[in-house]
């Protein structure tokens, strides 16, 4: 428990406007469903991300609804029904061009606070 | 953004709510039973971990929220909702929503049918080929001001030989004249115009063909109803020969529906470009019609005809002077004399429909201050300023979309009704028709409606203080001041209207009653006439015509029940007539600049007599006066005034350019009469014996005064007519319904407006009842307090109807304020009357007064019945 509240207490908010191509980016691998992203996001983050499953969720309807994703109801490992996600061809477009842009402005992000220093 | 899927998933989610909610529900579970393993995995206990991964990702039912509140569809849905809402609360208030729907279908209705004719008659492009580029030609005095839709031959040719920017110019001229087919004869409108006249309007023949330039006498065409009536069909009418004013024709063509120009025409006569009779630069034969080149504007069209005015003026210096070429668009030539009274119509519809907003408001916040506590409690539990003003406006919008439906079906028959009852001068009436312009204005007028009828109920929705809302209790007679003053506001304001609509209905009925009862220097009633139209192509036909008339009058007089008889051209509102200038020698002032002017008549002997009009001087003509005789004139009193002064006219020489340059000698004087209609002034009158001017005397009107009704003398004058020559086609009519007929514009505007101001009337008798009797139940408690303290019945009725009569005298203020400034907009529809006519303005403050009193006595009555055991007690 008391770990818990030490995460708690950093900023593992998304950055604002990147959690649309960090679902992206996660279900380029494979298909996955709602807590299998939050959980890889997590993981490769070292915590440094977590997702809270409400704007999850509604992000992956409205990926869906924009036509990046496919979604499909299937059985996990265990067994139990999920609706698992999958990159559609426009998505991987999507991630591509998103991932440029982001590549492009941490890069000159990142230069302007060598210079500062 | 997949617009396709955004749109299908919606739907899908909109028809299969059940299913995507139990979908969302499934997928936010297991995500918290992975969670859970997850936190097993690590080893949790079961419990310790559900617990870690609610702490870790919230609330599951949070979370469900989250999902299924994404997407347009739920906006939609929450709309749909407001909607069902507002429609309930309609439902369930049916007196409301009666009265509110009822109010606005009246007010969007009349808005309706008047704009389907405003639209019809003045928007609507004329339906003629190049409709924007057609124009006319008017005459211009710059001296007097003065213009006439009249060009002379001459002036006309000049123009289309000149005017570059015009591609062709038509000269025609006709009226009703009497075309003879094989069997009978009728009066028809006939259009007498050269070929021009179809380069000018570009219509193609149904059946056969235009008259050409080769054309230039005996040819017709006919309209398709001419040729249907009289021949069977367009085909059967090619070939046919049929005789106008005696002359045969040939008819080569035959025109669709739709086409007839101008005014209702049937048969069109091919004349020549140039007609050498009618050759004169001061006689004003012809009407002009162009069609302006493509690429040139009405201002170049213009400013040639400026400088060719110009040129004229110096070439002709006596005949051309001070006269000035006009070009007008034919649509303004056509509609502009019907403009005011249409415009006025439209602005007393729009006053109308103020008043039904205002009634609506009215009613609705008195919905609202119902419901304040409701408002009280949804703002109290955090209703947004927004949400709390929706349901008040869409109410609104629904009692106004559904008042606009019923508006246009009320609509559809009021046009024609109106249409019906317009005076037959209203031009392009037949093209008069509801279509998707009027819908989409009546829509908009819908939507206009609900948002200002709605603006202050829904903002002081918004206003409301939760805290002092729930604190004030209406039924214990604890009202916000600023309720009822808002209310009272409107009252004023709906008061104010109507009496500016009361006034203009008022001034329009003082114009009615004073032409009707004007004295119009004859005598109208038990006066029979016959429209007589004698063939006549010679002038062999045109002296044996004037013989048989006279012979006709003989045979008349001595008909029983006929006091007097006589022939005249030149009847007071009749079809036919002349004017000019004319000259005379001798003394008198004469005006250097100014030509005098007068109406020309051509008239029998006892023609004064019959009409009534008074003989001043002088003598009558009689059987002496022939064409063989001296010629002669009898001329009205204002002729002697305006050319002999005080000299004694008779036996002064006068002479005018009817159809003879003969001095005639003044015989006698008579009175003046109102020529045109009632609505002018009495002016003066050239009279000739028409056995001198027999050209002008085989169209004549035959007026009979009659000892019996006029009319049922018919049969035994028409025997009498067919007696002396069958040929004559005739008309009946009586000179009441002529001079009634004179005045039909003026009677359809006092009409109209009249109804209109009586429709205002009642909307604003339901404003003061309703205002009267909401706020006497919401004071019952005070009024049971008042009896209970022994206050007398009639002082508490005597509040009530003063509360009502400060209220109109305040809206009687107001609207006279208002009356000042826009009676003047109506100061040319008047006759003998002045805009600020005292009576009108008495009179219709009266009627506000006593009609809101009357509104405001059924609620004092009741209050005065108000029991105060019963009111005290109530709660």
């Amino acid at each position: 428990m008391l770990t818990f509240f030490s995460m708690s207490d950093e900023n593992t908010d998304v950055i604002q406007g990147t959690l649309d191509m960090l679902i992206l980016k996660t279900l380029s691998l494979e298909p996955m469903h709602g807590f299998g992203i939050a959980r890889r996001v997590e993981q490769v983050s070292r915590g440094v991300f977590k997702m809270n499953p409400g704007s999850l969720l509604t992000a992956l309807q409205r990926l869906e609804r924009a036509g990046w994703l496919d979604a499909e109801w299937r059985q996990t490992e265990n067994s139990r029904r999920a609706k698992f996600y999958k990159l559609t061809r426009s998505g991987k477009k999507q991630l591509e061009s998103e991932t440029a842009d982001w590549t492009r402005r941490a890069a000159a992000i990142a230069r302007l606070l060598k210079a500062e220093g | 953004m997949d617009l396709w899927r955004q749109l299908t998933y919606g739907l899908r989610r909109l028809t299969h709510r059940a299913q995507h909610d139990r979908d969302v529900a499934e997928e936010v579970e297991q995500y918290f039973e992975e969670a859970t393993a997850a936190w097993v995995a690590r080893g949790l206990s079961a419990e310790d971990a559900r617990r870690a991964a609610r702490l870790e990702a919230g609330s599951a039912t949070v979370a469900r929220e989250q999902v299924s509140s994404y997407g347009w569809e739920n906006l939609a849905r929450s709309f749909a909702g407001d909607v069902r809402f507002a429609a309930r609360q309609l439902w369930k208030h049916p007196a409301f929503t009666l009265t509110a729907t009822l109010t606005l279908a009246l007010g969007i209705g009349a808005n309706t049918a008047i704009f389907t004719v405003v639209q019809s008659v003045l928007l609507a492009p004329l339906p003629y080929q190049n409709a924007d580029r057609l124009a006319v030609l008017d005459t211009h005095w710059t001296n007097s001001g003065h213009t006439t839709p009249r060009v002379t031959g001459p002036d006309a040719a000049d123009v289309r030989e000149q005017a570059r920017s015009l591609e062709a110019v038509s000269l025609y001229y006709g009226g009703n004249l009497s075309v003879e087919l094989r069997d009978h004869s009728a009066y028809t409108v006939v259009t007498l115009a050269d070929a021009n006249f179809w380069r000018v309007f570009e219509v193609r023949p149904m059946a056969g063909r235009l008259f050409t330039d080769a054309d230039a006498h005996g040819a017709a065409v006919v309209s398709e109803q001419f040729a249907r009536d009289n021949f069977g069909s367009a085909q059967a009418a090619l070939g046919q020969v049929l005789h106008v004013e005696g002359e045969p024709l040939e008819i080569k063509g035959v025109l669709p529906a739709g086409f007839d120009f101008p005014g209702k025409t049937q048969v069109w006569e091919a004349r020549a470009l140039r007609e050498p009779a009618l050759d004169h630069r001061t006689a004003f034969n012809y009407k002009a019609v162009g069609l302006i080149r493509s690429g040139f504007s009405l201002k170049a069209t213009q400013a040639e005809l400026d400088g060719l005015s110009q040129r004229l003026q110096t070439a002709y210096p006596d005949e051309n002077r001070n006269k000035q070429l006009i070009a007008q668009p034919l649509q303004q030539a056509l509609t502009g004399d019907a403009r005011p009274t249409l415009l006025l119509l439209w602005a007393t519809v729009g006053f109308i429909l103020l008043i039904a907003c205002v009634n609506v408001t009215h009613l609705q916040l008195v919905r609202s201050m119902e419901r304040q506590r409701e408002i009280a409690i949804r703002k109290a539990l955090g209703s947004s300023r927004g949400q709390v003003m929706q349901p008040v406006i869409l109410e609104s919008l629904q009692v106004s979309l559904i008042g606009g439906a019923a508006g246009v079906l009320f609509a559809f028959p009021a046009v024609r009704v109106l249409v019906a009852m317009a005076p037959k001068e209203l031009p392009r009436a037949n093209e008069i028709h509801l279509n998707g312009g009027v819908l989409v204005f009546t829509l908009a007028l819908a939507v206009l409606t609900a948002l200002v009828s709605s603006m202050l109920p829904a903002l002081r929705a918004a206003k409301v203080d939760p805290a002092e809302a729930l604190k004030y209790d209406i039924s214990r007679g604890m009202s916000r001041h600023g309720a009822s003053r808002l209310r009272d506001g409107l009252v004023v304001a709906e008061v104010a209207a109507t009496f500016v609509l009361a006034v203009g209905a008022g001034l329009l009925l003082h114009t009615m009653m004073t032409l009707m009862a004007r004295d119009l220097g004859y005598e109208t009633r038990q006066l029979l006439v016959v429209d007589a139209d004698a063939p006549a192509h010679s002038e062999e036909d045109a002296h044996r015509a004037v013989q048989q008339f006279n012979e006709l009058f003989g045979r008349l007089a001595s008909v029983p029940g006929v006091a007097g008889v006589a022939g005249i051209m030149g009847l007071p509102t009749g079809l036919y007539g002349s004017n000019g200038y004319y000259t005379v020698t001798g003394a008198g002032p004469v005006n250097v600049n100014h030509s005098p002017y007068a109406d020309f008549s051509v008239a029998s002997p006892g023609y004064f007599e019959t009409m009534g009009i008074p003989m001043k001087r002088g003598r009558d003509f009689n059987a002496g006066d022939t064409f063989e005789s001296a010629f002669v004139a009898v001329i009205s009193e204002s002729v002697a005034k305006q050319s002999f002064g005080n000299a004694d006219p008779v036996g002064k020489q006068i002479r005018c350019g009817l159809d003879s340059d003969k001095w005639m000698t003044v015989v006698g004087v008579v009175g003046d009469v109102r020529q045109d209609s009632p609505a002018e002034k009495p002016g003066p009158t050239l009279y000739m014996p028409m056995t001198q001017h027999p050209y002008y005397a085989n169209q004549i009107h035959i007026v009979l005064r009659t000892d019996v009704k006029p009319l049922t003398l018919l049969n035994t004058v028409q025997e009498a007519i067919a007696r002396v020559n069958p040929s004559i086609a005739t008309r009946y009519t009586t000179m009441d319904a002529m001079v009634n007929q004179s005045i039909a514009v003026e009677r359809f505007r006092a009409a109209l407006i009249s109804s209109f101001a009586g429709v205002g009337l009642l909307l604003a008798m339901l404003g003061v009842y309703g205002t009267m009797a909401y706020s006497v139940a919401q004071r019952t408690f005070e009024i049971g307090m008042r009896m209970a303290f022994g206050a007398e019945k009639g002082a508490i009725l005597g509040a009530v109807l003063g509360h009502a009569a400060k209220l109109a005298c305040g809206g009687i203020a107001t609207g006279v304020v208002l009356s000042l400034t826009l009676a003047r907009l109506v100061t040319g529809m008047l006759v003998g009357v002045r805009p600020m006519d005292p009576v009108s303005l008495g009179l219709a403050g009266l009627l506000l007064l006593l009609t809101a009193l009357a509104a405001a006595l059924a609620p004092g009555w009741k209050a005065t019945h108000v029991d105060p055991m019963v009111a005290l007690r109530a709660e």
